[in-house]
């Protein structure tokens, strides 16, 4: 009789080893996507910064906005799969696989919209050499690299056991190169007591530790914000608020993830509706959280009256009307109907919304950045009047497009190397559904 | 197997096309890299002390790349409308800038004591020569700092010269009243004068000079359409003294280049506390190959 462990890898077995046409064309389109960002970066850095729509006025446009919404999801990647690590939740096992490659995945990629960002790239290691402690830059690169290093690490833990089924493996029919990879990095773990002591506590250490540090870092990226001194970001719930909006985020995209991967890899027997049910009364929970802090900041801004703010607010609500409604009521609303009404509660219904959730949320962060450095304290000097508005250029777009599209190669290829769904601690819900306990 | 060939040629498709697309925006380019505009602009400030600054600023345009011309000779000329007469020769700095102040006692205007300046770029071989000009009737401006029981008044008034050289009151013109401050001027009023050419403002008190209190006050009439931008500047000991302090040892605050204490222990406490785990989490995982090996060495076979 076979082993669970051998029924899930030749259920995996295709996955794994053999790419389809399909999978070759869906590459091939990411790679295209790529090459267009790669030759929209080259007219940036040729021509410089005139060709993106940021001028003296609006110095950050949608480049900055990708960087708080990729590190957004890395965060909220992290706090679910380490939130669901450490409450031991049954149901966690095939989606917490994907949570941890959004988290790594997309810290790896939000960084580089900071670097497009930077006009003068050959000034940067005076980072690094003139850089002070007191600068919030200063944190956040800091911080950014402490967690990329953590997040590796939890990486790493959670996949060991899968290491070593493939590499012990003999069913699905592997290249030489990769067994020997598989074994290197497997570290000779073959699952005895005490290496599987050894390995759950330093990944118990490691889910405490990640939560800790996306708090920590994804607060630090909206100090950069609410040290300054600006209508809309000098707030003091900029922190918990983005935190907040960051995890709600990263819930939406767990679920597009998950539908995608359930529909491509046929996997409607391991991620059933109760996956997308429980992730999506987390949504709904976020939801409700990002709706409070945002009239919370909004209320006390428009209350206070000050002359700034009042101007801001007139700007959300007049040039950025539609941006506003869909951020802060749709996105906030949607999720409170489809999952709060148990009739509304399919899956489709669910994903749809996460899209909607994911739209609404990249809007919000469009609303903090670009509105309020068009509505500056002081006048800029020497400013004319077609640099007050910002409007993203084509290079801008190629270069969101080709990031979106090296998170979804990175995550399509790593889906091919470690199985999405984690083979070693799933085999163990295999025997309880032949019992018949289990969902 | 037909059915699998058309994926890969719709992956082939949209590579060629997608990786061919920027071609369109370089031939847009390349067309136009080789026309070149020279573009001259001349700026003119009329002085307190009888006399003019002409500034020019000498650009080259290229499709969408604004380049600013260094080391190019101008010439500046004024004419009263029949005779033109060199008025001197600048080259220009790194920004493309030159300027030159000439003094208006030898200068002459046309019939309406209007004088015609005139800047030109002489074609060379790879840019096209480039003109600008602009026409102003001399004025100038007057400021008066006077005390009022004790109130701070700052009295402005503008004349022009006539044809026959009597000084007459400029009425009617707005003159807007700044301060230089570290990086820009800081407007601190406007003035509208009245029909006798004077206009008076209340001067703040809390504006802060140099160490003695010294501010530097400039009074302008901004693009007017006869005169131009006329000036005068004055130093008033009407600013609240600057005071310096010096720290006697290195002070630790958020500006300075060290950093305040506490901010350096949290930081350490965070980072000492977050790589402990991380190097907790590694040590665990160098033990679990170590025990691999252990296990090797005692059963080989295992």
């Amino acid at each position: 009789m076979e082993s669970d462990k051998n029924i899930l890898l030749k259920e995996f077995a295709p996955q794994l080893n053999s790419t389809g046409p399909w999978g070759y064309a869906w590459i091939s389109f990411l790679l295209a996507v790529i090459c267009l960002g790669i030759v929209a970066f080259f007219f940036q850095v040729l021509r410089g910064h005139e060709v993106t729509g940021m001028r003296d006025n609006v110095v950050w446009g949608i480049y900055i906005v990708n960087f708080i919404f990729f590190m957004g999801i890395s965060y909220a990647g992290a706090l679910i799969s380490g939130t669901l690590h450490l409450f031991r939740s049954s149901w966690r096992k095939p989606i917490i696989r994907m949570a941890e490659f959004i988290t790594i995945i997309s810290l790896l990629i939000g960084p580089c919209f900071i670097l497009l960002c930077i006009g003068r790239l050959d000034k940067l290691p005076y980072l690094a050499i003139f850089g002070r402690i007191q600068s919030p830059i200063t944190w956040d690169v800091i911080a950014i690299s402490t967690d990329i290093f953590g997040c590796l690490i939890f990486l790493y833990l959670a996949i060991l056991r899968d290491l070593a089924t493939l590499r012990d493996d003999d069913i699905i029919k592997l290249s030489k190169w990769r067994k020997k990879l598989y074994k290197i990095l497997a570290l000779g773990y073959t699952g005895t007591p005490e290496q599987q002591l050894r390995l759950n506590r330093a990944t118990d250490v490691m889910a405490a530790m990640i939560i800790a540090i996306a708090i920590i870092v994804y607060s630090v990226l909206a100090w950069i914000f609410s040290v300054t001194l600006q209508p809309g970001w000098h707030s003091t719930i900029f922190g918990p608020y983005f935190v907040i909006a960051a995890v709600y985020s990263g819930s939406a995209v767990l679920i597009l993830s998950i539908w995608l991967f359930r529909k491509i890899y046929h996997l409607e027997n391991y991620i059933t509706k109760k996956h997308f049910v429980s992730v999506g009364v987390i949504m709904l929970v976020l939801a409700a959280f990002y709706g409070y802090f945002t009239f919370s900041d909004y209320l006390t801004k428009w209350y206070g009256s000050e002359k700034n703010d009042e101007l801001l607010i007139r700007l959300l609500f007049n040039e950025y009307y539609w941006y506003f409604i869909i951020s802060n009521y749709i996105g906030v609303l949607l999720p409170l109907i489809v999952v709060g009404i148990p009739k509304l509660r399919t899956i489709t219904n669910i994903t749809i919304t996460s899209v909607v959730v994911i739209i609404a949320l990249w809007l919000n962060r469009y609303l903090i950045v670009v509105p309020t450095l068009e509505s500056p304290y002081l006048p800029i000097q020497d400013s004319r009047p077609e640099w007050l508005n910002y409007g993203a250029t084509w290079i801008e777009w190629s270069l969101t497009a080709a990031g979106i599209a090296v998170f979804s190669l990175l995550f399509t290829l790593a889906s091919k190397f470690i199985p999405i769904v984690p083979i070693s601690g799933f085999h163990h819900d295999l025997e309880d559904k032949k019992e018949g306990i289990s969902a | 197997m037909k059915k699998h060939i058309s994926p890969y040629r719709i992956s082939l498709v949209l590579l060629f096309s997608l990786v061919f697309v920027p071609d369109s925006f370089s031939e847009q380019t390349t067309d136009s890299v080789t026309v070149a505009e020279t573009r001259l602009s001349l700026n003119y400030v009329c002085n307190a002390n009888d006399s003019v600054t002409l500034s020019a600023t000498l650009s080259v345009k290229r499709d969408i790349t604004i380049k600013y011309l260094e080391n190019a000779s101008l010439f500046f000329y004024t004419s009263d409308g029949l005779n033109k007469r060199l008025a001197g020769q600048a080259k220009t700095d790194s920004e493309g800038n030159s300027k030159i102040t000439i003094s208006l006692s030898n200068l002459t205007g046309d019939q309406e004591d209007i004088i015609h300046y005139t800047v030109e770029f002489r074609a060379t071989g790879i840019y096209p020569a480039a003109t600008a000009e602009f026409n102003a009737k001399p004025a100038s401006l007057k400021q008066s700092f006077i005390m009022e029981d004790s109130l701070r008044v700052l009295r402005i008034s503008a004349t022009e010269k006539s044809t026959t050289g009597k000084e007459i009151p400029v009425p009617q013109v707005t003159v807007n009243i700044y301060i230089p401050r570290l990086f820009s001027l800081l407007k601190i009023g406007e003035i509208t004068l009245d029909d006798l050419g004077v206009g008076t403002m209340e001067f703040p008190k809390e504006l802060i000079g140099d160490s003695l209190g010294n501010l530097t006050v400039i009074s302008k009439i901004e693009e007017h359409d006869r005169f131009g931008t006329v000036q005068v500047m004055n130093s008033i000991n009407w600013g609240i003294p600057k005071h310096y302090i010096y720290a006697e040892g290195p002070s630790r605050e958020l500006w300075t280049p060290i950093a305040p204490l506490w901010m350096i222990i949290t930081l350490v406490i965070l980072l000492v506390g977050v790589w402990a785990h991380y190097i907790y989490a590694i040590y665990e995982l160098v033990m679990i190959k170590r025990h691999n090996k252990k296990r090797e060495a005692i059963s080989p076979t295992v």
